[in-house]
């Protein structure tokens, strides 16, 4: 009967160890290997060379700028779209909503690939619309406002899911308050809404500066042509050009990533704090305002918006995949398949890519779930300061860039396991543990929310009748969860798929990604091959966002992020 | 729920299917992608039992992505088919490689291969200029790069990316009336260094640039699917480079990596590298169409130890001009 009244101690005795100890596995041990890393080499003196390097210096200065300058832009075109596809009547709000979206599930290298391709003088789709700029004119993309542009569309769509669940939850009965006190639509806004929803834009803010300062593909592919090195390309160059000293320095650089994506989140807590406004009455302000007149000005503009964010690029990538050679002008008689049947039918890695992406992804995916449907039983269950602990430290890898964690892995597993006198490094396992690492917490936050709104007593009900910890969960827990745990296997898989940071590090021969696949193709110089490959990848990704689509109304709310 | 349980065994099953590391034979290559699928499509047509995983990155970063694997105690390939033989040669002096006497080598030249058996030289391949036909000065020699009227055109690899373009580096600036001057004159005239060939290639024929240093084979092939570039030998000479295959000491499958060896340099591979434009290192072979004739191609001689002992020093020269990119 105690069993009963304490809460808690219904789950078995091994359940709590075991998840602490996956997590100390998953993200303590990783992040103690580069802490004692970074210390050793403060201790041999190698951090004054890392540190007196000018070009350290500079990839610190354009990692800082290129985010600052993306977060504006990001925050620019996520807000509108957020205040006007929550608070107004706008038409279309669904397919608006998952359209925009998209460019966050699209991989950081094609959106740069297809924005490369659009413009430049060596455009095939400018050549072919003969308003290519003229030879010798440089790529505007290169450059520091070029990355931080590309950051502002990549992230935009990450500002506008933080700030609409702050909407959704926007008292009414303060709208038409000031609504019946006579207030204009534009006061209203200003001193109910905006105030209000300041913590969304800060959250918002701060996710988009902490995803530009680890992002990976973008810098990779417009940065490096012009010398513009932040600190994941850096540290990429650094495996490049591989020397003993290796190791040592990217553990320092991504000591120091990890410091600007903290002081990011930092700063985020601290405007955060004193603004803990507790809303009450009726939540739910959706379509607030009328547009009236001015929908004739909205939704075109949004729509033109997305049409260069969206549409324009992918046209690009297209018309980049169909040019039979680098120069030929792109006409229907000169347009060839060449490239895709290259890509789908020669290249061996093209397939090599798609199995492992898509096996590493879902290998994640069940993987994580397995752990995940166990971790929120316990962690939903017992409600000390102990599992508080755990669940931050479930959060940690994942708030971290990409590119720390693969250094982390690396540091670990470099050196064949004790005992076992197995390597890990230069095989597919390491690359699925950074999975496991990353993205435990992407597949544990539906699974939690699942459990907090799952009622105790029918699972009690059932232990009282007899039955064991196992067949609890296959009878009562898991069939009631399963909807959250199938979102959350293809919120994992939809990301894990289109990783690039991670496996950019990691890769062998063998288990080269999609993603990795891609770089290395547009590295080679053969970048009809890489946007042929891009085209695919998009293909697949909105594919498998429609299912999820399909799937949204089995799913508790707000756990498909572009849905209502 | 039924779909959703279905859709996991689904996942689960694809799960199974991650493939096993242990492949039968793996080549680190510096080819571009489409030519090394096809060498390895025409050796796996040749040994049908043995399957290849190849890997394709410029010299420079393959030979990187090797020493970490080396240090980190699992270097993953069996066999390199790399730039040039100053980087073989390295590796044979610290003992990376496996001598393999092939028996094909009767039929090379001696001085394309190494006399232990360390390494052999696949092919021929010529730096020189390529340019864009919409161009407004057609380049004879080097040092047209350097006029006025390429200011800011000019795109070369990077030495730093590519193994025949540190190759290159170090010829010319051995070259009396070109030296590092020639280099530290196009710096002053605004050319740019980064990447590698493929890079170069798609910058000249797609009209960013006008000018290239290329290695011959991309822009002659470009040019016949119908790219506006052209592919001039300049006055002066070019260097070359012969793209040596060499097995690793650490080798786990050196039966497979001693077939491939006698593959590439069997007539069968050397028809093969003919087909896909290069010049073949084989004694007797043609060459590809539209080459002018082996004689009249002038190749600049470099000195392989000196060019080996500098390497820092020249990467270093260079990147002081141009930048590490």
């Amino acid at each position: 009967m105690q069993g009963y009244v304490r809460a808690g101690s219904s789950q078995p005795v091994w359940l709590f160890p075991f998840i602490v100890s996956v997590v100390l596995f998953l993200s303590v041990l990783p992040l103690a290997r580069l802490a004692i890393v970074g210390i050793s080499a403060f201790a041999n003196g190698g951090v004054m060379v890392v540190l007196s390097d000018p070009m350290v210096w500079s990839a610190v200065y354009y990692t800082i700028v290129t985010a600052i300058i993306g977060t504006i832009i990001s925050l620019v075109i996520g807000c509108a779209f957020a205040y006007l596809l929550t608070l107004t009547d706008i038409p279309a709000k669904g397919p608006l909503s998952f359209f925009f979206v998209l460019p966050m599930m699209i991989p950081p290298q094609v959106t740069a690939l297809a924005w490369v391709q659009m413009s430049g003088p060596s455009s095939p789709l400018l050549k072919a619309l003969h308003i290519a700029p003229p030879m010798g004119s440089p790529q505007p993309l290169y450059s520091v406002a070029g990355i931080a542009l590309l950051y502002g569309v990549q992230h935009a769509p990450l500002v506008y899911l933080a700030l609409r669940a702050g909407l959704m939850t926007l008292p009414r009965d303060g709208v038409e308050a000031a609504r019946l006190s006579g207030a204009s639509s534009l006061r209203v806004f200003r001193d109910i809404i905006l105030p209000l929803s300041l913590p969304g834009v800060i959250a918002g803010a701060a996710i988009s500066f902490v995803s530009c300062t680890g992002n990976f593909g973008i810098p990779a592919i417009l940065g490096i042509p012009a010398s513009i090195f932040t600190l994941p390309t850096l540290i990429f160059s650094k495996f490049t050009a591989f020397t003993g000293r290796t190791f040592g320095d990217v553990a320092l650089l991504s000591a120091i990533i990890a410091l600007i994506s903290v002081a990011g989140l930092a700063i985020q807590d601290r405007a955060l704090r004193g603004r803990d406004y507790r809303v009450i009455g009726l939540s739910g302000a959706t379509a607030a305002f009328e547009l009236g007149g001015w929908k004739l000005i909205f939704t075109p503009l949004l729509w033109i918006v997305l049409f260069f964010m969206l549409a324009a690029p992918f046209f690009a990538l297209v018309a980049g995949a169909l040019v039979p050679a680098y120069g030929v002008p792109l006409t229907f008689k000169t347009m060839t398949f060449h490239a895709f049947e290259e890509i789908l039918f020669r290249q061996a890695v093209t397939r090599t890519a798609f199995v492992n992406s898509l096996s590493l992804a879902s290998g994640a995916a069940v993987g994580l779930l397995f752990i995940t449907v166990l971790a929120a039983y316990a962690l939903t269950r017992r409600k000390d300061m102990l599992s508080r602990v755990v669940s931050s430290l479930v959060e940690i890898p994942y708030s971290l860039p990409g590119i720390v964690m693969a250094v982390c892995f690396i540091l670990v597993f470099a050196a064949p396991i004790p005992v076992l006198n197995v390597t890990l490094y230069g095989t597919v396992w390491i690359i699925l543990i950074a999975y496991f690492s990353s993205f435990f917490a992407v597949s544990l936050k539906p699974v939690v929310s699942a459990f907090h709104q799952l009622d105790p007593a029918l699972e009690e009900a059932a232990r009282l009748s007899g039955a064991g910890f196992f067949r609890r969960l296959k009878d009562i827990i898991v069939p009631l969860i399963a909807p959250a745990a199938g979102a959350s296997v293809i919120l994992v898989f939809l990301i894990a798929c289109n990783e690039l940071t991670i496996s950019a590090l990691l890769w062998s021969a063998g288990t080269q990604t999609l993603g990795v696949a891609i770089y290395n193709l547009d590295d080679s110089g053969s970048s009809d091959l890489a946007s042929a490959l891009s085209v695919l990848v998009v293909f697949m990704v909105v594919a498998m966002m429609l299912l999820l689509e399909l799937l949204a109304k089995h799913l508790p709310k707000g756990v498909v992020p572009w849905r209502s | 729920m039924k779909t959703l349980v279905s859709a996991a065994a689904l996942l689960a099953a694809s799960l199974l299917a991650i493939p096993a590391s242990a492949a039968n034979l793996v080549l680190y290559t510096s080819q571009p992608n489409e030519d090394a699928q096809a060498t390895v499509d025409g050796f796996m047509a040749a040994n049908p039992d043995i399957k290849v995983d190849w890997v394709r990155d410029g010299t420079p970063k393959i030979m990187a992505k090797l020493q970490a694997e080396i240090q980190a105690g699992n270097p993953v390939a069996d066999v390199l088919l790399i730039a040039d033989v100053v980087t073989l040669e390295r590796l044979k002096e610290d003992g990376k490689l496996l001598a393999y006497k092939s028996p094909e080598a009767a039929n090379y030249d001696a001085a394309l291969y190494d006399a232990d058996g360390y390494y052999y030289s696949t092919k021929l391949i010529t730096t020189g200029i390529m340019y864009n036909t919409s161009a407004a000065m057609k380049p004879t020699s080097w040092k047209d790069l350097a006029k006025p009227e390429a200011k800011g055109l000019v795109t070369m690899p990077s030495p730093l990316a590519s193994g025949a373009a540190l190759i290159h580096a170090q010829t010319l600036a051995a070259v009396p009336g070109l030296g590092w001057d020639f280099y530290k004159s196009l710096a002053d005239n605004a050319a740019v260094a980064s990447g590698g060939n493929g890079v170069v290639l798609k910058s000249v024929a797609s009209g960013e640039k006008a000018y290239g240093v290329v290695v011959d084979y991309l822009p002659i092939r470009e040019k016949a699917k119908g790219a506006p570039v052209e592919f001039v030998f300049p006055s002066e000479g070019v260097s070359a480079v012969t793209e040596p295959v060499g097995i690793l000491a650490s080798a786990k499958n050196v039966d497979a990596a001693k077939k491939f060896v006698d593959y590439v340099l069997s007539e069968k591979g050397q028809e093969g590298f003919l087909k896909l434009g290069y010049i073949p290192a084989r004694n007797g072979m043609k060459l590809p169409a539209a080459f002018p004739a082996r004689d009249t191609i002038k190749v600049l001689p470099v000195n392989a130890a000196e060019a080996l002992a500098n390497t820092d020093k020249d990467l270093k020269t260079f990147t002081d001009l141009f930048g590490s990119k």
